[in-house]
């Protein structure tokens, strides 16, 4: 592993870019600000945010439903926010409870977060779940951005063993499925992250190199064409996904010629992961930011720690595990703790985004044109219920979102039809997203 | 102090014939208690349905479906048979107590009911299973994991560097990372495997090649030392000038130096070009000052110190001649391509470029994909180079690039072991050259060696398949067992992630995390290098110590420190240095790796021991029987025993076993863990948890007692059937990178009679599996899902 570097330094390096009048540089954003009115008004982001292990409910909730209503303890971090989001009560991820399986709720509640489909409890064999809202995004809108989706996390995979009750690591370590078999892994590393975003040299190089690339990809191509029939049918899947990695791969190359060039940020590049679990977090909103920024895609899930982790914050003074805090069979002081672990999670949200308030873009800010979700599929910890769940909203989504409010929706709303409205928000129209029953009314007030 | 020794409610025992072995080998693979009585043959139509009706068709029925399940169509032991995945699932929700729910005017079954409706419907499978036609089964096509691509790259190219580094983490099932249903590969890890294949080609084959690298040494700093500040110095008259070059690689040098003679009777000085004392050439040299001349050689000369040198020849005296030196010039070596560029772009001299471009290209993709090129394929590869050529590359630099065409190709990425016919039927042996990479990649997580692939090319590896793994596990790179096998099952990986509170485990630092990992390593190393019993695993009364390990588990020298002696006991000597010794413990408490600190750590709570995690591992990891997973609602205790929930760790935990959703797994769970009290949260011993004193007897259902970690590893030692059977799974699962399935089970019911036979030797679990049908036979035409 590299060497942690000081998120204040890369900082340094990095907010020099945020300060640059990037819309001066920047090709076709630069028509978003010079003339907001010609057509080209700034384009929609989403982003979703994962945290795991379910909240503190009683802290969550506030109590007043509608506009005039006040943060409760977890909440606090955000108060300088309040005007820019929606807390929404009452949403349900329906898939994530067992109908049958048994156990393995964290596994489940990741794994139905983004997709409304119940994965398949397995621990290996045909792992299976759903598109994930961010995926069908991408596959809409990412032919507008070099990278169509970015993916990254606060942990990497599981290291060993059966994660949760008989399913595989897979489900409670990914939020982001490309396929309802292919789930896509996240970036931890915030050097690997910069580099995804802005290439690793120069574009003079990036050019010649792609085109060796392209080469290659071609011969690959057609070399392996003939070994679908050799194989058998579990062995096509695993062929077909390497297939679509090499399009997916080629797409992007042909994209990056064509799309204006991406100023990378000048100053010194992440160099690792640091050591501190926050610096790492805000080093991966930084980037979140800068993607967003230089308009490099417009669609990001970040899950800030996998479901069930068990990282002790100590850095607030909790050192017992997340995930065993979590059980906390109705302990007060256990209950405080995981509060605390809450409210730590959501000061880091309130980081990202005041770091996304402070880019001026066209007629507001970079705020205005996202919608941040960010939530669990756990909603109490200690009974692993996914019925009424902690979900925020911030962003105004270009104006198609009035903020501000608390929102409580029936019991048992799927929580996938806020995913439907927020695809809606980027123009992309689906019949339906896993176990959606149609859109969520009242965003827009 | 309080010393609790209640027998624990004992909620599975099915009848006192079955014992402890029952007890602890509650299990939902389709395993049926060997004292099970053969049942009639309709017994599931009766009895089973019966079950059914009373407790489960209310809901499950064709109507209500609830959770999508309907079991009304299962009404004899055929229809049981075709829906196994079905009733693999119910037996396990029936017998962790899940189902049926309770609910109000309804009896739930007893436990008597449960347990003969569970043995009834695995009896069916096992019966169905005793006249099962062979099948071994079908791995999905395995991606390369990243330690596999690491090693692969390592033995293809000859380099060891760590391509992988920038991967994405792989993803795991069944425990392991080499399941090939679980190993995706995104488009990110596509971009990384190209970045890869670049980096690994440059470095293989080196485009534009560097200069040979020019040393000068002006004559004032050759040796001996002169305090002198010479242009052109004379040659002593006994003995060389000479200089020191110490050497990075070997190859063929130029070495050159420039003088001129004077002669006072005209004839030519006679001198030498010297390499470490010895003579390369000699010349006469005549030159004047005016004209003078170059002497040069060249010499193939070996990496390391080289000295280079002149010396006069002609005979000292009177008129002799005096030969002036400038300088020394060293070029070289005249071929700059690294070790791995000669060796890959090798070729047949004397014959036309196109077939030279073949037959490196043959070699390459041959080895890449571990099996013959076709000439199609070489064909091809040979096409991108000559296409790059016309482009205006160099022949080099086309072969880099058809490396990296060959490095992310799907044959190099993946271990597909194509078959012509993929879809017909029955079981059929794999090739030979995908029996090398099975076994290649089971005991090395590597490519098969020129050995493996030479005697596949024969047909003869099958044959010889007893002695190739003997041969294998003996090769140091065997330790990929260690590494990604052992590490993984006893679940190792995970401690690399673990952060003990610094405040309670001051002691716990990197060092001596990176030495917990380090001594399970060596002790396992030592079980498959010694061929050990797998049961040492379990009570082997020797580890592997350095200074800080011993320090932390408070054991001394008693033997003076012998390397490879040393004895451990409470007086003695402390262990010295950061070198491992081999350490033999004569108190049968800290023997096997129920007593390193890497396990005791790695169950652990951040602040607190965790008797439950401990138990449950041992359960899991060690016997394969793992407990159900909790049941999803548990209920809270009542206020007033609450209040109660007082006391030691201990007193608490069974104070919360009174809670019978509890109880039935805790009570086999929590006995075990608390057999380990003695050991905190990171390993090291201890008398006393805060004030309370460390109770570390327990019962287990069943009604064995013991007192601690000596006495419960005699427990067992005496489930070492379970103990193995759960090692050949494990190891098996790896081997195979799938799941095992119920029809799996004569394998390994055969590899384990092989076994016990054979003292549980680790060299006969090995090479059972290799010879398993599982592992040398591929299923034909799949099964449709």
């Amino acid at each position: 592993m590299s060497e942690p570097i000081s998120r204040r330094t890369v900082l340094r390096g990095l907010g020099a870019a945020i300060a640059l009048p990037w819309l001066d540089a920047m090709g076709p954003l630069a028509s978003w600000a010079a003339a907001p009115r010609t057509g080209h008004p700034a384009p929609n982001r989403m982003a979703f945010l994962y945290v795991p292990n379910g909240k503190n409910m009683a802290d969550w909730t506030p109590k007043a439903v509608g506009a005039s209503f006040e943060l409760p303890a977890i909440l606090q971090p955000l108060a300088a926010h309040k005007n820019d989001l929606l807390v929404l009560s009452g949403l349900t991820a329906d898939k994530a409870r067992a109908h049958g399986d048994g156990g393995g709720d964290h596994a489940r509640a990741l794994a139905a977060f983004l997709t409304g489909s119940q994965p398949r409890k397995t621990d290996g064999t045909d792992i299976r779940a759903g598109i994930s809202v961010d995926q069908v995004a991408a596959s809409r809108i990412g032919d507008q951005t070099r990278l169509p989706s970015l993916e990254i996390g606060g942990e990497h995979g599981a290291m060993a063993g059966n994660c949760d009750s008989g399913y595989s690591c897979v489900y409670s370590s990914t939020m982001s499925w490309r396929s309802s078999t292919q789930p896509l892994p996240k970036e931890v590393n915030p050097r690997l992250v910069f580099e995804r975003l802005f290439g690793a040299g120069p574009d003079a190089q990036r050019a010649r190199r792609d085109l060796k690339r392209r080469s290659v990809l071609d011969f690959v191509r057609d070399d392996a064409g003939n070994l679908r029939n050799k194989v058998g049918l579990s062995d096509r899947r695993k062929l077909d996904e390497y297939f679509s990695s090499i399009r997916d791969v080629e797409v992007r190359m042909e994209r990056a010629a064509k799309l204006p060039p991406v100023l990378a940020p000048a100053g010194p590049r992440p160099a690792g992961v640091p050591a501190s679990f926050q610096e790492h977090v805000r080093l991966l909103c930084d980037l979140m930011v800068l993607a967003f920024q230089a308009d490099v895609t417009r669609v990001i899930t970040f899950v800030l720690a996998n479901e069930g982790s068990n990282r002790p914050y100590r850095e607030i003074g909790v050192s017992e595990g997340h995930h065993d805090l979590s059980h906390h069979e109705n302990k007060p002081a256990k209950k405080a703790k995981i509060r605390d672990v809450n409210k730590f999670h959501v000061t880091q949200l309130a980081y990202l985004l005041t770091r996304l308030k402070a880019v001026r873009e066209g007629d507001g800010t970079l705020l205005d044109h996202c919608m941040v979700a960010y939530g669990s599929g756990n909603s109490d910890g200690n009974a692993h219920n996914h019925d009424d769940l902690p979900i925020l909203l911030a962003g105004r989504g270009c104006g198609t979102i009035q903020t501000g409010r608390h929102l409580k929706f029936a019991k048992e709303t799927p929580l996938n039809n806020l995913w439907v409205s927020m695809l809606d928000r980027l123009n992309v129209k689906v019949a339906a997203l896993g176990d959606s029953t149609g859109g969520l009314p009242g965003l827009g007030g | 102090m309080m010393r609790l020794r209640r027998t624990l409610p004992f909620l599975w025992l099915v009848s006192a014939a079955l014992g402890l072995g029952a007890v602890l080998a509650v299990r939902v693979a389709p395993r049926a208690p060997a004292a099970a009585p053969p049942a009639p043959p309709d017994a599931f139509a009766k009895k089973g349905v019966a079950f059914l009706e009373k407790h489960c068709l209310a809901c499950h029925n064709a109507k209500l479906r609830r959770a999508d399940l309907s079991l009304d169509a299962f009404r004899t032991e055929a229809s049981l048979l075709a829906g196994r995945k079905t009733w693999q699932n119910v037996v396990q929700m029936v017998r962790s107590g899940e189902m049926p729910p309770p609910k109000k005017g309804r009896a739930r079954p007893t436990l008597e009911e449960v347990e003969s409706f569970t043995l009834l419907v695995r009896d069916v499978f096992a019966r169905a299973d005793r006249g099962a036609r062979l099948d071994p089964g079908r791995v999905t096509v395995r991606r390369l994991n990243r330690s596999e691509y690491n090693n692969t790259v390592r033995d293809l190219i000859g380099i060891d560097f760590n391509p992988a580094e920038d991967f994405p983490s792989d993803d795991i099932g069944y425990g392991f990372d080499n399941i090939g249903d679980v190993l995706t590969l995104s488009p990110v890890l596509m971009e990384r495997y190209l970045a890869a294949a670049e980096s690994i080609a440059q470095r293989a084959i080196v485009v534009p090649l560097p200069k040979p690298p020019q040393r000068w040494v002006g004559s004032r700093y050759l040796e001996p030392a002169t305090p002198k500040a010479y242009k052109w110095r004379p040659l002593p008259p006994m003995g060389p000038l000479h200089s020191l070059h110490p050497l990075t690689m070997a190859g063929d040098y130029v070495f050159r130096v420039r003088v001129y003679a004077e002669l006072p009777d005209k004839a030519p000085a006679r001198v030498a070009l010297l390499a470490d004392g010895k003579q390369l050439k000699t010349f006469d040299v005549t030159a004047t000052q005016k004209a003078p001349a170059i002497l040069e050689v060249t010499v193939p000369l070996a990496k390391g110190p080289r000295r280079l040198g002149v010396t006069l020849l002609a005979p000292a005296g009177a008129k002799a001649p005096t030969v002036h030196v400038e300088w020394f010039n060293l070029n070289g070596p005249t071929d700059t391509r690294p070790p791995s560029h000669k060796r890959i772009t090798a070729f047949a001299p004397g014959k036309p470029k196109g077939q030279q471009t073949r037959e490196v290209l043959r070699r390459f993709a041959s080895r890449a994909y571990r099996r013959p090129a076709t000439n199609d394929e070489v064909d091809r590869l040979a096409k991108l180079v000559e296409a790059s050529e016309r482009r205006g590359e160099s022949w080099e630099a086309g072969i880099q690039l058809a490396l990296q065409a060959v490095l992310v190709s799907p044959k190099f990425l993946f271990r597909l072991e194509l078959d012509d016919r993929p879809a017909g039927p029955g079981p059929r042996p794999v090739g030979e050259h995908q029996l090398a990479s099975r076994l290649s990649y089971f005991l090395w997580s590597s490519m098969p060696d020129d050995e493996l692939l030479a005697l596949a090319a024969k047909g003869t590896l099958g044959e010889q398949l007893d002695r190739q793994v003997a041969r294998m596990l003996k090769s140091p790179k065997a330790k990929a067992l260690t590494e990604n096998f052992a590490m993984q099952w006893l679940q190792l990986r995970r401690l690399k992630t673990l952060s003990p509170d610094p405040k309670l485990f001051p002691t716990f630092t990197e060092q001596l995390r990176n030495d917990m990992l380090k001594e399970t390593e060596l002790f396992f190393d030592a079980i498959v290098r010694e061929d050990r019993s797998v049961l040492d695993l379990l009570d082997g009364n020797f580890t592997f110590l350095n200074a800080r390990l011993a320090n932390h588990y408070k054991v001394y020298d008693t033997n003076g420190g012998e390397y490879g002696k040393a004895r451990a006991g409470k007086d003695g000597q402390p262990f010295r240095g950061e070198t491992f010794v081999r350490v033999t413990f004569h108190d049968g408490q800290r023997g096997g790796i129920l007593g390193h600190a890497s396990v005791l750590t790695v169950t652990s709570n951040p602040t607190r021991t965790s008797p439950v995690k401990r138990g449950r591992w041992v359960l899991e990891q060690l016997l394969g029987t793992p407990p159900p997973p909790p049941p999803p609602d548990v209920p809270e205790l009542p206020d007033s025993e609450k209040a109660m929930l007082m006391g030691s760790l201990r007193q608490r935990m069974e104070k919360h076993r009174t809670n019978p959703a509890c109880a039935s797994c805790h009570a086999r769970m929590d006995p075990i863990g608390f057999a380990f009290e003695n050991f905190d949260a990171i390993g090291a011993f201890r008398t006393h948890d805060g004030k309370f004193k460390i109770d570390a007897s327990g019962t287990l259902p069943g009604g064995k007692s013991f007192d601690g970690p000596g006495g419960l590893k005699r427990v067992l030692k005496g489930q070492k059937e379970l103990v193995a059977r759960n090692l050949i799974e494990k190891l098996m699962t790896y081997a195979l990178g799938r799941g095992l399935e119920h029809y799996d089970k004569p394998a390994v019911d055969k590899i384990e009679a092989a076994l016990a036979r054979d003292g549980y030797k680790f060299s006969t679990l090995v090479t059972e599996i290799a010879r398993s049908a599982p592992f040398r036979l591929r299923r034909g035409k799949e099964e449709t899902r």
